[in-house]
């Protein structure tokens, strides 16, 4: 090749980065449609209670009124990825305060607003859980009493108000107890984080003359929406076409539907286009959290610091609906070992029904609520052994030869790679031993560590590339930049791969009547599965390009290699070459086909092995590339009020390949100060069923000031050899070992162990004066 | 909804005394979030923006600074020419919510809303200032400490606005400091307190402590502030004169913290308060 | 329901004409009437920032403003930060810096960052961050948003975010 660098590795700026610095960027609420009608949701009172009847005269008597859509209009058409469990609007029943009951659809806002509120609903208020402990009691009301009439797509253990129960069982645990010299064994709590993504949702659709609706929303897969519309709305699916304009923020909260079933049921009654914005609160509300989960967590040891045993019982509170509880749990139950050899390890961790906003999918994916409690016995049992914490995770940390839970064979590991990189890069001995010392406003510094495993991967992509007459090209894979990136980043290896220009890409927009599958922007699997189409469509076309080009030079296509700058040649006779320009020339008018490159296929890594390791319950048969890492943070801790200061994080991965460095580090600091944020300030809280702050004035994020001033993103680019370029995922990690390094540093300098998030300043003074628990 | 841009104080009163679910809307920056929400509907606004005599910062003969409602708390956080216990009520200002609110927001609109967790009601307590307030039957003076009546409730009268805030000059040689603990920067108080302190020749001859967000109003004790003085300040006259402010104390649980934090707040952030005061940095802000 | 009253507004230096209600706010009316959609609605309540716009100069909340208010006031929203096609010196920056994720914050974030750019001296890290404290954003930890406003106008402090380092592990 001759000498233009690849756009693989650079930091190229985003495509639409000058669209959205404008104001040019198009996100759902910014559509408007001629003649169009606005939405407005009326939301349950209560937690649980039958629906008698629903009276929709008065609304519907307003003038201005267009539409109005309620249960009445739907049968039972159950959606859910693993549990198929929800309607469209509530049918029946309601089960949380704040369910979406009855919509209108009206000429402005302030008349959808008075006319939905005239919609008069008969409840009969039946008892509700509003607890993990209240949902599994003996002889709890059901949340779903119809649960074994209901389709679930996986197969795992149930009981009363409990969707699914994951085990994992590695050794012999009960015998391994007596070979531990030290165990630790605690109860951990984690609360209800809500994703605050900075667009709250929103939907606008439009329908033709025969009847087939356009959606246009903010998503995480435009193909998981189509199908969840046309399910609930028992459409064929080919009456359904979604579209994604900028997307302002998800973390898993759009993953699956928010509004668009009912944006879509209101416009086809209509038949006019119908917008619908939640206000924050109805986000807040309506749409889905973190799980909150309660974790028992015991961990057993050598006087050498060789970890032999683990047990856990987690509980997780999904919520009114399973949503992506069950993969949730499974990932729980997967990753509470942690990134470290061990030997013995039982696990049971269960999904549990209860009257609340479900819960769903958030940046993690079940990784926070289990390294909170995996990461801190990891600290305590250094500290009974009088061992360093990086010594003791390095001297367990999980190797590439080794077999994750459930046999899964690890291709590979840098989880050691990340931890000396932190503790070199920031100087972690003398930090560590600094900490405690009070400065002149008698507050102290510490520092803590964390590691995490996590996966890049699941399930299905595609990617078609067509070259243009001119030799440019199209590439179109469905897949949704939800703000990470991933658009740039696919454009990069498409460029890198065909050995074209960035701008010389144009890149498709997600929508289901022309892009190829996608599952979803999830799983910090766009760049890895994705990746992997863009590659191996990249490739087609290539080959196409070559037989084309055979053609036209009279030699054999084995004989031509691919030039950058859009040539192919004869290999070792530089003057011998045609553009893609002519190629593409040559195929659309003489011989062969305009050359479309495609490719999609499935995840195609490690199956679980239930002849090495026992594992039931878990939803996916495979899950993707392993990715490790580890991160430090240094706080300050001013011990009369209880508040925590981070300063500095250093936050190491496993990425194998960094396709967009600067995007890379967005990723880590965001993340890193959404972890922050669960660490320190988040909490949704319900008060008897009703979710008490549902809006940013209540519930706290991070702002600048609450940020800290430096993240050091190190990156260990140690390729993987399944991924597009070596590259693995980076989305979800950087979030997860926060949480429990704050609360490693905390107990480091003030001796108290904080097991519940979040480590209000309250609740840190409240242990500090109590000082029961020295960590 | 109308809306009425009177250019005169006297204008304003009478449209106010016409309607009475008429609201005067000043920066807007909680009027306009609450009508946003849905939770109040008033017939008509009286926007006071046109009102020039409402605005801005004037000295009176006695040295007092008169501060007029519409005064936006950008404005207050950069006024010149406050003396050091008239400082307290810019230093408030100063935390008050973020640069945008800072720019919108105004004395008037603030402290007739009332919120008991705002920063104004303390450091004007802590200054004893004076709230002239202009309605039907005329104008009258009401001291900040009597002002504050309830959760959300003031002295005003039945259309009754704010006209101007008064702060005296302070004693010679006054410092002040204004130490505001939040959940996160620009939120409202947890706990808040506001100090004006003389100490010439190293013995304290006056003190004025005021406690904000422990309690419907601010919290304040003239017991406690004779303590502080006449022990310059040592030790066991600011436990002593906490112990009397936290007696007095009756503060709600919410997300901003519980009532036994706000109260195990409170001697923390006086101490930091004095010692702010005295070397001149005035707490956070 | 109010009756519809005329308004007139300069926005962007261009004179707007719009028939509104009295409780419209100008985040409204930019959005809905003027077709102004850079401006954002992130919470309606005032806190997160993303409806940031210029009154007279100076930031102000876009949903806690009365369009029937701002008669006679000079409003500036993104749309009007370019001059003749070429972007200002804080979208500028923002581009260079990545500073732009999900991009929903970013108008907001923009005019705030705008605001401090005016001041004549070099802002410190903290300025700045106080500068921007009233702005939300979910998806970038603020550190390229900062070094992007520190780009324009910082004195020389180190990055807050390193250049992320590579280099084959072990």
């Amino acid at each position: 090749m001759t000498g233009s660098v690849s756009p693989v590795g650079q930091d190229i700026p985003r495509l639409e980065a000058r669209e959205k610095i404008t104001g040019r960027a198009q996100y759902s609420d910014d559509i408007s449609l001629p003649g169009m009608l606005h939405g407005a949701v009326q939301q349950s009172p209560y937690a649980h209670a039958k629906i008698i009847s629903c009276d929709v005269s008065a609304a519907l008597a307003l003038p201005g009124v267009v539409a109005v859509f309620t249960g009445d209009d739907i049968g039972y058409h159950y959606i859910g990825p693993f549990v198929k469990d929800e309607t469209a609007i509530a049918k029946g029943k309601v089960r949380y305060i704040g369910e979406p009951v009855a919509a209108v659809a009206a000429v402005d806002q302030p008349t959808a607003r008075r006319a939905v509120a005239l919609i008069d609903i008969e409840y009969e208020e039946l008892p509700a859980v509003l607890s993990i402990d209240e949902a599994i009691a003996d002889g709890a009301p059901l949340v779903h009493d119809n649960f074994a009439e209901l389709v679930r797509v996986f197969e795992a253990d149930h009981g009363p108000n409990v969707m699914s129960i994951m085990q994992v069982e590695d050794g012999e645990i009960e015998s391994a107890w007596a070979d531990c010299d030290v165990i630790v064994e605690g109860e951990f709590e984690t609360q209800a984080q809500c994703h605050a993504y900075l667009e709250p949702c929103s939907a606008i659709a439009d329908i033709d003359a025969n009847g087939k609706v356009t959606v246009w929303s903010g998503n995480q897969s435009v193909f998981h929406l189509q199908a969840n519309i046309a399910q609930s709305l028992d459409m064929p699916m080919s009456k359904v076409r979604c579209v994604t304009p900028r997307v302002g923020g998800a973390f898993g909260g759009k993953m699956e539907q928010t509004i668009q079933p009912i944006v879509v049921a209101l416009t086809r009654k209509a038949k006019r286009p119908v917008k619908l914005t939640l206000s924050r609160e109805q986000d807040f509300e309506m749409i889905r959290s973190r799980h909150p989960a309660q974790v028992w967590m015991k961990t057993g040891a050598a006087k050498d610091g060789t970890l032999i045993a683990r047990q856990v019982r987690i509980l997780l509170d999904s919520g009114a609906y399973a949503d992506d509880s069950p993969g949730v749990n499974g990932i729980c139950a997967l990753f509470c070992r942690g990134p470290y050899h061990i030997e013995n390890v039982s696990v049971d961790a269960r999904a549990v029904y209860t009257n609340k906003l479900r819960a769903g999918a958030f940046r993690g994916f079940g990784g926070p609520q289990v390294a909170i409690a995996g990461e801190t016995q990891i600290d305590e049992i250094a500290g009974k052994l009088g061992l360093d914490p990086i010594e003791i995770r390095l001297k367990n940390a999980v190797r590439a030869d080794e077999e994750w839970l459930g046999g899964l064979k690890l291709s590979q590991s840098a989880m050691s790679e990340c931890l000396i990189r932190v503790r070199d890069d920031c100087d972690w001995d003398r930090r560590r031993a600094n900490a405690g010392e009070e400065n002149a406003d008698g507050k102290k510094r510490s520092i803590g560590i964390a590691c995490l495993p996590h996966i890049s991967g699941l399930l299905t992509s595609g990617a078609i590339i067509r070259i243009l007459e001119d030799g440019t090209a199209v590439l179109n894979t469905g897949a949704v930049d939800n703000g990470q990136g991933s658009d740039t980043v696919l454009v990069q290896m498409c460029a890198a791969s065909l050995g074209l220009e960035i701008d010389q890409i144009s890149l498709a927009t997600p929508d289901t009547d022309s892009s190829p599958y996608n599952w979803g922007t999830t799983a910090s699997r766009v760049t890895y599965m994705t990746g992997r189409a863009v590659v191996k469509a990249a490739n087609s076309a290539i080959d196409q390009m070559k037989q084309r080009a055979a053609m036209m030079m009279e030699c054999a296509a084995e004989d031509l290699e691919m030039r950058p700058g859009g040539y192919i040649g004869i290999k070792g006779v530089p003057d011998a070459q045609v553009s893609y320009r002519d190629i593409s020339g040559f195929s659309h008018w003489v011989a062969g086909g305009p050359v479309i490159g495609s490719d999609s296929f499935a995840y195609d890594g490690e199956n679980f092995d239930p002849k090495r390791g026992f594992i039931k319950g878990f939803p996916f048969g495979k899950i993707g590339a392993w990715v490790f890492a580890a991160q430090a943070v240094e706080i300050e801790i001013d011990e009369a009020t209880g508040k925590i200061t981070p300063l500095e994080v250093w936050s190491a991965h496993d990425i194998g390949k960094a396709i967009n460095p600067s995007s890379v580090a967005g990723q880590v600091e965001g993340g890193v100060v959404q972890g922050i944020g669960y660490a320190l300030y988040e909490e949704m809280v319900w008060d008897t069923g009703r979710l008490a702050n549902p809006s940013l004035m209540d519930y706290k994020i991070p702002g600048t000031l609450e940020s800290p001033p430096k993240i050091n993103t190190i990156l260990i680019e140690e390729p993987d050899e399944t991924g597009p370029f070596g590259a693995k995922g980076i989305g979800e990690p950087p979030i997860v070992g926060i949480a429990p390094a704050i609360a490693n540093a905390l107990a480091h300098a003030s001796g108290i162990r904080l097991r519940r998030l979040p480590m209000a300043p309250e609740s840190v003074l409240r242990a500090l004066r109590e000082k029961t628990d020295v960590g | 909804m109308k809306l009425y841009h009177p250019s005169t104080v006297e204008e304003a009163v009478s449209l106010l005394a016409e309607d009475e679910d008429a609201r005067c809307l000043a920066g807007g920056a909680t009027l306009v979030a609450m009508m946003n929400a849905d939770l109040i509907a008033p017939s008509a606004l009286i926007s006071l923006d046109a009102i020039e005599s409402l605005k801005g910062i004037s000295t009176d003969l006695d040295g007092g600074a008169v501060v007029g409602a519409m005064t936006r708390h950008a404005s207050i956080a950069e006024a010149t020419g406050l003396d050091g216990g008239q400082n307290i009520v810019a230093r408030a200002a100063r935390v008050i919510g973020h640069p945008a609110i800072r720019n919108m927001g105004t004395i008037g609109g603030s402290i007739a809303h009332a919120d008991f967790a705002a920063d104004y009601p303390a450091a004007l307590v802590a200054a004893d200032a004076v709230i002239q307030v202009i309605g039907p039957a005329g104008r009258r003076e009401i001291r900040a400490r009597d002002f504050f009546v309830d959760y959300m409730e003031t002295a005003l009268g039945p259309g009754e606005m704010v006209g101007s805030v008064r702060l005296p000059a302070g004693p010679a040689y006054a410092v002040s400091a204004y130490e505001k603990y939040a959940r996160v920067d620009g939120d409202f108080a947890t706990v808040s307190v506001a100090i004006v302190l003389s100490e010439p020749g190293s013995q304290c001859n006056h003190a004025r402590l005021s406690v904000g967000a422990c309690a419907p109003v601010p919290l304040w004790s003239e017991e406690a502030d004779a303590i502080l003085a006449d022990n310059n300040l040592n030790d066991d006259a600011i436990t002593a004169a906490c112990d009397i402010l936290i007696a007095a104390a009756d503060p709600v649980d919410d997300f901003r913290g519980s009532g036994d934090y706000r109260l195990a707040l409170i001697p923390v952030l006086v101490r930091r308060a004095i010692a702010s005061a005295r070397t001149g940095e005035g707490g956070k802000a | 329901m109010s009756e519809k009253i005329p308004i007139s507004l300069s926005v962007n230096g261009q004179t707007h004409q719009a028939f509104v209600r009295a409780e419209d706010t100008l985040l409204q009316v930019l959005r809905e009437e003027f077709w102004l959609t850079g401006t954002k609605r992130g919470c309606n309540q005032g806190v997160c920032g993303a409806c940031t716009v210029m009154v007279d100069g100076k930031i102000v909340r876009g949903c806690l403003t009365l369009a029937a208010n701002c008669g006679g006031r000079e409003i500036g929203t993104i749309e009007g930060l370019e001059t003749d096609g070429a972007l200002s010196p804080v979208q500028q920056a923002f581009l260079d810096s990545g500073a732009a994720q999900c991009g929903f914050c970013t108008p907001g974030m923009i005019m705030a960052a705008t605001a401090l750019a005016t001041a004549n001296e070099p802002l410190s890290d903290n300025q700045i961050r106080e500068g921007l404290s009233g702005n939300l954003c979910r998806c970038s930890g603020y550190i390229k948003i900062i070094d992007a406003v520190r780009a324009v106008r910082g004195g020389s402090v180190p990055r807050g975010s390193s250049v992320p380092s590579g280099g084959g592990g072990a």
